[in-house]
């Protein structure tokens, strides 16, 4: 699969081991994000949803609580009103007594009100100053329940005038002014004038247990923090986190703060205050309990909101409990943080890791990479000594078996090429000696037929005679010029071909003899030789070796005559350029295709031309050409365009020149 | 008539020799010698006007053949034509060595002998000497 993938060749990756090593970062950094990205998710949910459970649990305590302070006033009461002295008073009409008594129980309890009704649900005794007396208190649904002798208990709002016969005390410590907050819901009122009353109403019965009258009581929430602080105490144990309380407690009237420990900006209790819109909505409007985290004043708390209802079910306030947020989401960024630092700790233990094992792996494959470059450099001797069971283990082997193949093939093929070399030394001795034998033999018949052919020798007596001699004269020309490749083959590939450069004058040296030699073929194929640029090219002057150079030109004119078209033109030129001296052999002819033009310098390479049939070269003559132009430091090449020319081109360096 | 002028004629090939003789022989009066010794021997004794001189020959060859003649003061005037192997000795001037070595000759012509350009090259020598 990752041989597929295209990225290798983008990565600027230079040895397997840098790319064994990535592929395994990319691995575990790959993991290691992933399992720290869920991890953190999923522990981070864990925390919230913990604190969560943890809210709703305080809840509960907060509720126990505030219930058992409830419980307490009921108990008060209860008892106090089963008191003889109490009840005896009451029968008695013993009403200094009993005030006197009640308040008593009423201060030592720490009761904000304890009043007294008769039978019918007048106010016989109250226990505060102004002590008011005489009013009917019947109506209030826990006072009728007491009246048919039921125990009850529960959270009451009283209303200002019903405070004011209380105590006036009890009017100011409920009175208070709206805070206004953005957050809160907005409403008509901007204070609040009524009071939460934790109240109990219990019956007073005789001993034959007919109703004497009802003892109510209870304690003004407003401002009083006891149930609040409780809950702080017990829920929370005071803890501090960060100079921070890690648990708030909060008893709405309705949606007003009336007793909290959540503190202000000024660090005062955030009474007067409201709760928020959707916190509103929820639990006043809906009655339903709210959980999530939620911005209280300063901070951000994970906080729960149960409605408080009354005896009729109604509901009048919120109980608020809330953690700090602040513990857990430390906790959290604390989780976060320990999966990064140990996937951190995993890259570093795999990059650790990864060098060795990538160094076990690729150490062989370095090895081997050396030997192949040993072997590359023809030495066949060196092994590769890997003891490994895997495929490097297996590629060591197969390699150490193609190497000593390898080797035996090499040594054959010496013996083979040293065979090869001496039966070619031989194939060219013996062609220089038959060639050097039929050279002279062929020179005494080339000039007998010269004379023969014009009649120097005396008249020839018909034309078939003049035919004959003309063919035989041909055909001794083309056996002399085959003899004479072979000669400069023998001389090339022998290596006997020495160089003696000197400075000469080119064109004289090298052209003139040749086109001399040549007048007669030339003058049989009616061709043409236009000499381009001819003065600066007959004062032209180079270094090169004078009879070597001729070859060249001798078998590159040569070839224009075999191949150029009958009555056709040969160009023969030469350009002066910075560094080298380019000349130029052109004939008008069928060319050559653009897919020969470089096969045509290879030995025996044929070029098919019109005359193929007739005209049969040595394939030696460009051959010869190219070795010679090679050995001079120079370059040749054809160019043709087909049906049309054929050129060649070949270079000499200028070398030095003389002053 | 003038009197005709002697081409001494140097070569081991007696064919060829006598193809040159028979070229030759239209305008010059021809001597022939089959080996180098006998050649300077001819042209110290016979005082040709031009020499023909071939290079591979047993018992001397041209090359000393031509340092000989060149040297002696009695036959140095005696322009000398070598001529050359074919593909071995292609060149013909004063700037060619041969095998290295150079050759004090007042012509060189390459083998296979053409007997026209011959007859020119020994009348050219001839003229100017």
């Amino acid at each position: 699969m990752w041989s597929k993938l295209k990225i290798w060749g983008l990565m600027p990756f230079r040895t397997l081991r840098a790319k064994l090593v990535f592929s395994f970062l990319l691995i575990v950094l790959a993991g290691g994000l992933a399992s720290t990205i869920i991890g953190t998710e999923m522990v981070g949910d864990t925390i919230i949803a913990q604190a969560q459970k943890k809210v709703r649990h305080d809840l509960v305590s907060a509720w126990m609580v505030y219930q058992e302070k409830l419980n307490r006033i009921r108990d008060v009461l209860n008892l106090t009103a089963k008191r003889d002295l109490i009840i005896r008073s009451l029968v008695e009409g013993n009403l200094d007594t009993l005030r006197h008594e009640l308040e008593r129980v009423r201060i030592e309890y720490g009761l904000d009100l304890l009043t007294v009704t008769d039978k019918k649900g007048v106010v016989l005794i109250r226990t505060r100053p102004p002590y008011q007396v005489g009013d009917f208190q019947g109506n209030d649904e826990l006072v009728r329940r007491a009246l048919v002798k039921e125990v009850v208990s529960s959270t009451e709002i009283v209303p200002q005038q019903e405070l004011m016969k209380e105590g006036p005390e009890l009017v100011r410590q409920a009175f208070m002014e709206f805070v206004e907050t953005p957050k809160a819901k907005s409403r008509p009122e901007t204070q609040e004038t009524s009071g939460m009353v934790l109240k109990a109403a219990i019956p007073i019965l005789d001993v034959n247990g007919n109703i004497l009258g009802v003892l109510y009581g209870g304690a003004l929430l407003n401002r009083n923090y006891e149930i609040v602080d409780k809950i702080k105490d017990v829920v929370y144990r005071g803890e501090l986190y960060k100079g921070k309380e890690t648990g708030t407690a909060t008893i709405f009237q309705w949606d007003l703060r009336i007793s909290t420990n959540v503190k202000n900006h000024s660090g005062l209790r955030a009474i007067g205050t409201r709760v928020a819109r959707d916190v509103y909505d929820q639990v006043l409007e809906n009655g339903r309990a709210w959980v999530d985290r939620a911005f209280v004043v300063n901070d951000w708390y994970i906080a729960t909101y149960e409605p408080i209802r009354n005896i009729k079910g109604e509901i009048v306030g919120i109980l608020y409990v809330g953690t700090l947020e602040e513990p857990y989401t430390d906790l959290r960024r604390n989780v976060i943080y320990s999966f990064f630092a140990i996937a951190f700790l995993g890259l570093v233990v795999v990059l650790f890791l990864a060098y060795f094992i990538t160094r076990s792996i690729t150490k062989p494959i370095g090895e081997l990479v050396k030997a192949t470059e040993v072997i590359a450099g023809g030495d066949f001797s060196h092994e590769v000594s890997i003891q490994s069971r895997d495929e490097v283990g297996h590629l060591s082997i197969s390699f150490n078996r193609m190497t000593q193949t390898l080797k035996a093939t090499m040594e054959e093929l010496y013996v083979v090429n040293t065979k090869l070399q001496e039966l070619n030394r031989h194939y060219l001795e013996m062609v220089g000696f038959i060639t050097h034998e039929l050279n002279q033999p062929m020179g005494v018949l080339k000039g007998f037929l010269i004379m023969l052919e014009d009649e120097s020798l005396g008249p020839l007596a018909n034309p078939k005679q003049k035919q004959a001699i003309a063919t035989m004269l041909r055909n001794v020309n083309a056996l002399i010029n085959m003899v004479q490749k072979y000669l400069q083959l023998g001389r090339i590939e022998s290596g006997r071909m020495e160089i003696n450069k000197v400075r000469i004058p080119l064109f004289e040296e090298t052209l003139t003899p040749v086109l001399q030699d040549e007048k007669q073929q030339l003058a049989a194929r009616k061709m043409e030789v236009v000499i381009e640029n001819e003065r600066a090219f007959r004062q032209l002057e180079g270094v090169a070796d004078p009879v070597l150079l001729q070859i060249v030109f001798s078998n590159l004119i040569g070839n224009a005559l075999k191949y150029g078209k009958e009555g056709g033109k040969i160009w023969i030129g030469f350009r002066e350029e910075p560094l080298e001296l380019l000349f130029y052999v052109k004939n008008e002819g069928r060319g050559i295709p653009a897919d020969k033009l470089n096969l045509v310098f290879e030995k025996f390479a044929r070029l098919e031309g019109e005359l193929e049939h007739r005209r049969r070269g040595t394939g030696l003559g460009l051959f010869n050409a190219k070795e010679i132009v090679e050995k001079h430091g120079g370059r040749i090449w054809a160019e043709s365009e087909e049906g049309k020319w054929a050129n060649f081109l070949f270079t000499l360096p200028k070398g030095e020149r003389k002053s | 008539m003038e009197a005709r002028r002697k081409v001494l004629v140097i070569d081991d090939e007696p064919d060829l020799v006598e193809m040159i003789r028979m070229a030759l022989e239209r305008q010059f009066e021809v001597a022939t010698a089959f080996n180098g010794k006998d050649g300077v021997a001819k042209a110290r004794s016979d005082k040709p006007d031009a020499i023909v001189l071939d290079i591979m020959m047993p018992e001397k060859d041209g090359f000393a053949a031509c340092r000989e003649l060149k040297g002696d003061p009695n036959t140095a005037s005696i322009p000398i034509l070598i001529l050359t192997g074919v593909g071995e000795y292609f060149g013909r001037t004063k700037y060619t060595k041969m095998n290295g070595k150079e050759i004090e000759a007042d012509d060189f012509m390459p083998k296979p002998v053409d007997p026209n350009e011959l007859i020119r090259r020994v009348s050219d020598l001839l003229r100017k000497g």
